[in-house]
């Protein structure tokens, strides 16, 4: 079954129907980003029980187990309750900060998906700087988050959005450098030219040696950074600054926050799939599931690493980003131009 | 060095400004006066046979009459422990304290100051420790005291 | 150029209502950004005069109270109250009463160090280890369930033996817990001792000198790691714990990493104790002491009695005046209060992640700070 089928024949069902071409475009793109909005909306709910089911098997627990099949939708019934509370605002907090930093966040989280390719055809909009849109808008996060520490008038806050200012700041530049070597590869910012350019398995970004692999070793601890999530998870890193910048949200905005999050955790493996794995190419199956897979075998190994490691500490974060990291990405970007200029890798 | 060269010793060492006391059971338990309380002190950490670097507890005590303060010494170096005491009366209680030699010694003495009113001389940071900022309910561990809803033990037979 | 750069400090306020304070103690940190300037602890959040109550309280009926005194290793905290009454009343507890002393006393420090071992991974963000610890810890306190009825605070060391004996499922499930042990502290190392993010987090962090370490009257684990071999279990025997044979881990560093190593090498000790003390268990004669009366009345006297608990000496001084039934004093001492004395010394300089990670290596536990 191939989804794009089914657009394409609602589309000219659509345009059948005789309206002026400007109606036609303007429902398909709402209708998709509702679409794309509910399907995410599902995914982070997914990742949500997933996150407890795995994390529960690393130690040894049952995880949630009475609110459906295996606690299925206990997520969902935490996200009720999470409705049903109380919005407190603090009295001595910056309102329109306060208020505007999960909004901004969470819509950051979701915009990202007008470039990223679902399956052969399922996107959005093709940009041709895709990209490079997706990381401009995923730093629109570190804003957000600057905010809610501001906003919250805590110090404990504004501790967590300093230090998930300088983080996120210190490790988008390994992470971009990682992506540019795949780009001078591809010679194309266009998301689907980066898959379409990985057809074969061994042409795959993962397996071109030896610059790959580095590549993507840099890319998967940048995005650990970028996600906030451990052994990086020094903004919210809740032994020392108890919950760090979401530390005075509640209800509707807590979870926004922390939706947003699990979002952008799919998002970054979302890209890692597309950039080094081939994002939608595979045989048999249809070109979405293998998407999917791909994409959720990376939250996996995401979720995996936030089980089994400790934190850094916040000097020593920056020290592995600036000292190590950075010099990495930047040689092996240089090995990639090299390699692309050669020739002598080109299959 | 068993109790009798240990009591040997520090009675030779100090003379009479050392008591033995007869109620100490298992460890040398000396009365002293509390004058000389820094200075045996210093002497005992300094004495190459005692080496009492380890100060185990101070503790104050309100026998109803007058307030005791037991200093449990210990060497780690030399493995010896006894114990010396100070006897005073209320009026005035006052000691000296022993930061200098011991500088563990600031909380237990903080902690008699508060809960005892011992005055602790040339202690630096005599304020509030384990009793709310705002207390005024005076001393709470002497014998007399007895808060509005304090409730005693029923008797047993 | 620097001269004209100039930033504010700021107070933290860490605490009392904070997640890795253990208890409710609160720092009040000065801090210049993420450094530490000054860190002040403020106590008495936990204060519950247990000292107080024990004096308007019979000898027997203080050690429930004891129990509260540090409620990880109860088992220690009853044995330090009646070797000092027993001391002072010149009771002799029977071979068999001390045997089970020790058996219990050993598996509580296990226990104990294994919530220290959860705790510290949880502090420094790894959340799995806590949970590996707390399955074992689970099994010791299913053994002191089926003793004494109690999973936290046992009441069972009593003056003069032990409140009763052992079931006799209790010997078969403690030699299934020890044959497994060793095999679960190696699951525990592989999970923190070699990780680098570790290794980066404790390594250097929190050192201890010597010198300081004894001014500062930190005692147990925490002052091995710094190179002192001082056990009271080995230097002032009590008990009968001069039977047995155990080596007594020591590391030289005195930093985050060694106040770990040694810890997890007591575990093993403890249990190499436990082993010796069930084979040697005499099984001829069933004596569990005479427990003493309501009524009792040790003779005049004072003695400070001070056992190796698993944060360090735990000391209690007792003052009998010999013509009542009640203590005139009981004063307590644990190890954690020397060790949160020194943590303003040694949290100067960090950033305030490490002063999370030093904290949890001292081990500090707030009862037994504000008692």
């Amino acid at each position: 079954m191939e989804l794009i089928g089914i657009f394409k024949y609602l589309y000219e069902q659509l345009v059948a129907t005789g309206i002026p071409q400007v109606w036609v475009d303007l429902i398909s793109l709402v209708a998709s980003a509702v679409i794309i909005f509910g399907v995410l909306a599902l995914i982070a709910l997914f990742l949500v029980w997933w996150e407890r089911k795995l994390s529960a098997d690393f130690q040894q627990r049952m995880g949630p187990m009475l609110t459906g099949w295996h606690g299925l939708i206990q997520t969902v019934a935490d996200a009720i309750k999470l409705i049903q509370k109380e919005d407190i605002t603090p009295t001595k907090a910056d309102r329109p900060v306060f208020f505007w930093a999960p909004i901004i966040c969470f819509v950051a989280a979701f915009a990202v998906y007008v470039t990223v390719p679902f399956g052969e055809g399922l996107i959005v909009s093709d940009l041709n700087i895709g990209i490079l849109y997706i990381v401009a808008i995923t730093t629109f996060t570190v804003i957000s988050l600057l905010m809610a520490g501001w906003g919250s008038n805590n110090k404990y806050a504004l501790l967590g959005g300093m230090r998930s200012a300088a983080q996120v700041v210190s490790y988008e530049v390994p992470m971009i450098v990682a992506i540019l070597s795949v780009i001078v590869f591809v010679g194309s910012l266009s998301m689907v030219d980066i898959v379409e350019s990985q057809a074969l398995i061994y042409q795959w970004y993962i397996f071109r040696m030896p610059f790959g692999p580095i590549a993507f070793v840099i890319f998967i601890i940048a995005a650990t950074a970028e996600t906030n999530r451990t052994p990086f998870d020094l903004p919210e890193a809740e032994q020392e600054l108890v919950a760090g910048f979401n530390i005075e949200y509640s209800g509707m905005k807590f979870a926004m926050f922390f939706l947003a999050e699990f979002i952008n955790m799919f998002t970054v493996s979302a890209i890692g799939a597309t950039l080094f794995l081939g994002g939608w190419q595979g045989p048999f199956l249809p070109s979405w599931v293998w998407f999917l897979v791909k994409t959720f075998g990376l939250v996996f190994v995401f979720m995996w690493f936030r089980w089994t490691y400790p934190r850094l500490r916040v000097d020593q974060l920056m020290e592995f980003s600036w000292k190590f990291l950075l010099p990495l990405a930047f040689a092996n970007l240089i090995l990639a131009g090299w390699m692309k200029y050669s020739g002598w890798f080109n299959w | 060095m068993t109790f009798e060269e240990l009591t040997t010793y520090l009675t030779e060492k100090f003379g009479d400004k050392l008591e033995l006391l007869e109620t100490g059971k298992f460890e040398p338990f000396f009365l002293i006066k509390k004058e000389n309380l820094v200075e045996i002190c210093e002497a005992v950490k300094t004495d190459d046979k005692l080496l009492i670097d380890f100060l185990c507890n101070i503790g104050a005590i309100d026998t109803g009459e007058k307030f005791e303060i037991v200093y449990n010494l210990a060497s780690i170096k030399k493995n010896i422990r006894f114990d010396l005491k100070l006897v005073m009366e209320y009026e005035g209680a006052e000691v000296d304290s022993v930061q200098e030699v011991w500088p563990c010694s600031n909380w237990y003495e903080r902690e008699m100051w508060e809960l005892y009113g011992i005055n602790i001389k040339n202690h630096d940071n005599l304020t509030r420790f384990l009793l709310p900022d705002e207390w005024d309910q005076g001393h709470p561990m002497l014998k007399n005291w007895d808060a509005p809803d304090f409730k005693r033990m029923p008797e047993v037979e | 150029m620097t001269e004209g750069l100039r930033t504010e400090e700021f107070q933290v306020n860490m605490g009392p209502h904070h997640p890795s304070t253990h208890g409710v103690c609160r720092f009040i940190l000065t801090m210049d950004g993420e450094v530490i300037v000054r860190a002040e602890p403020v106590i008495g959040y936990l204060h519950r005069s247990l000292e107080k109550i024990c004096e308007n309280r019979t000898y027997a009926q203080c050690i429930p109270v004891m129990d509260r005194f540090e409620y990880c290793t109860s088992m220690c905290c009853n044995e330090v109250f009646a070797l000092a009454v027993e001391k002072l009343a010149g009771i002799e507890v029977p071979e068999y009463a001390e045997y089970l002393r020790v058996i219990m006393m050993e598996l509580n420090r296990i226990a104990s160090h294994m919530i220290w071992y959860g705790t510290t991974a949880l502090d420094l963000g790894a959340i799995t280890p806590f949970l590996y610890s707390f399955r074992e810890r689970e099994d010791i306190l299913d053994m002191f369930e089926m003793t004494c009825g109690q999973r936290l605070t046992y009441n069972y060391i009593r003056i003069g033996g032990v409140s009763k004996d052992i079931p006799p499922e209790f010997i078969p499930k403690c030699k299934e817990f020890l044959a497994t042990i060793d095999h679960k502290i190696d699951d525990y190392e592989r999970m923190l001792t070699e990780n680098p993010i570790f290794m980066v987090r404790n390594k250097g962090v929190g050192t201890l000198s010597p010198e300081m370490a004894i001014a500062y009257g930190v005692s147990g684990p925490s002052l091995r790691a710094s190179g002192i071999k001082y056990d009271l279990r080995r230097d002032d025997p009590y008990s009968i714990y001069n039977r047995f044979k155990f080596d007594i881990p020591v590391c030289h560093n005195g930093d985050c990493y060694d106040r770990y190593i040694i810890r997890i090498k007591e575990m093993r000790e403890s249990a190499k104790i436990v082993r010796q003390a069930l084979e040697q268990l005499p099984n001829a004669e069933v004596n569990t002491g005479k427990m003493v009366k309501a009524n009792f009345k040790p003779a005049k006297g004072e003695v400070y009695s001070r056992i190796e608990n698993s944060r360090g000496e735990m000391g209690v001084y007792i003052q009998s005046t010999g013509d009542t039934k009640k203590p005139l004093r009981v004063k307590m001492r644990g190890g954690s209060y020397n060790q949160l004395q020194v943590m303003p010394e040694l949290v100067k300089g960090v950033k305030i992640a490490d002063v999370v990670a030093i904290m949890a290596s001292l081990d500090i536990i707030m009862p037994e700070v504000d008692r």
